[in-house]
């Protein structure tokens, strides 16, 4: 079973750093974006995505199969996770 | 003002600010010094100390809720989590900042 | 070192109601502010980062700092949003026409 993990993370969000590295430590593939690193042009976009799917400013926002968790919560992400039973 | 005494002079305005409040900069002291030089830069880029945290809008009234310490903004989330949203600030009986979970407001 | 002293400032009719007008009684920055008729003090110095209040919205006795908008109750001092959090501010009289700030001793 394979699960669709999306982050949306700010370079200088260092919990961001964190869930990634978790991600990775995991096994789990993850896609992610830094949306202040896109270009200028593409920032508000995907912030906008963020901020909807999120409701609010806050990252990371990680999106795992379709449910959205906010900040750096290994406990959350788990619990979402097919392959551990989520 | 070089960047590394704009750090040192951000960390003492914002001590200030946050003791009233019952918080304290992070003991984590390599989190506390990525977080200040994230801010540096963004007041560098885009004129304040933004949170490196929470996302701006380009909204000015919004804008404003996030400039650092923006604790007095989202007080009842911050103490329910006995740490501001990055963790740069902890409520001052916090000595193991690691142990603090990171969850929205509505999950309190 | 001395106690508290009263330092004279401007006329009390250059301060209009709902304006304030920034003075330095030796050499501290104050905002002489009048809402509904009554005077005060207040540093003019924001408790976020120190920016000068001057040049912010004065509205119902709230003035909003320029720099990054927090707002201060001008009677009190007090952050809107964490009255833990304040601003200084300043005893006033009026003798002869003049408004005396009271400044804390050195
Ligand atoms: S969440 Fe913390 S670091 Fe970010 S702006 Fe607020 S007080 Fe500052
Ligand atoms: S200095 Fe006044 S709001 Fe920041």
């Amino acid at each position: 079973m394979t699960d669709e993990v999306f982050i949306y993370a700010l370079s200088t969000c260092p919990w961001c750093r964190r869930t990634k590295q978790w991600f990775t430590d995991s096994g789990i593939a993850f896609d992610s974006v830094d949306v202040d690193s896109l270009p200028v042009a593409e920032q508000d976009e995907a912030a906008e995505k963020a901020y909807k799917l999120s409701g609010g400013r806050r990252f990371p926002v990680v999106v795992i199969n379709g449910e959205v968790i906010v900040g750096h919560n290994p406990d959350k992400f788990l619990e979402h996770l097919k392959g551990w039973g989520g | 003002m070089g960047s590394a005494e704009r750090k040192e002079s951000l960390r003492y305005l914002f001590a200030r600010v946050v003791d009233p409040l019952g918080y304290k900069l992070t003991p984590d002291e390599e989190l506390a010094d990525f977080l200040l030089e994230q801010e540096v830069k963004l007041e560098q880029d885009h004129g304040a100390p933004f949170c490196p945290c929470q996302g701006r809008t380009r909204k000015r009234a919004e804008d404003m809720l996030i400039v650092c310490p923006c604790i007095p903004f989202h007080r009842e989330h911050f103490d329910a989590m006995k740490r501001c949203w990055c963790g740069l600030f902890v409520h001052k009986d916090v000595s193991d900042p690691d142990s603090l979970p990171q969850f929205p407001p509505d999950e309190g | 070192m001395s106690g508290p002293q009263w330092v004279p400032t401007i006329d009390d009719s250059k301060v209009r109601d709902g304006a304030y007008v920034p003075v330095y009684p030796k050499g501290v920055g104050v905002l002489l502010v009048r809402t509904d008729g009554e005077l005060s003090a207040i540093a003019n110095k924001c408790a976020h980062m120190a920016c000068p209040l001057e040049g912010g919205l004065l509205h119902g006795g709230i003035i909003t700092c320029p720099c990054h908008d927090w707002r201060f109750d001008v009677r009190s001092g007090a952050l809107l949003d964490a009255p833990e959090l304040s601003i200084d501010t300043f005893a006033t009289k009026v003798e002869d026409g003049k408004i005396l700030v009271e400044l804390k001793g050195a």
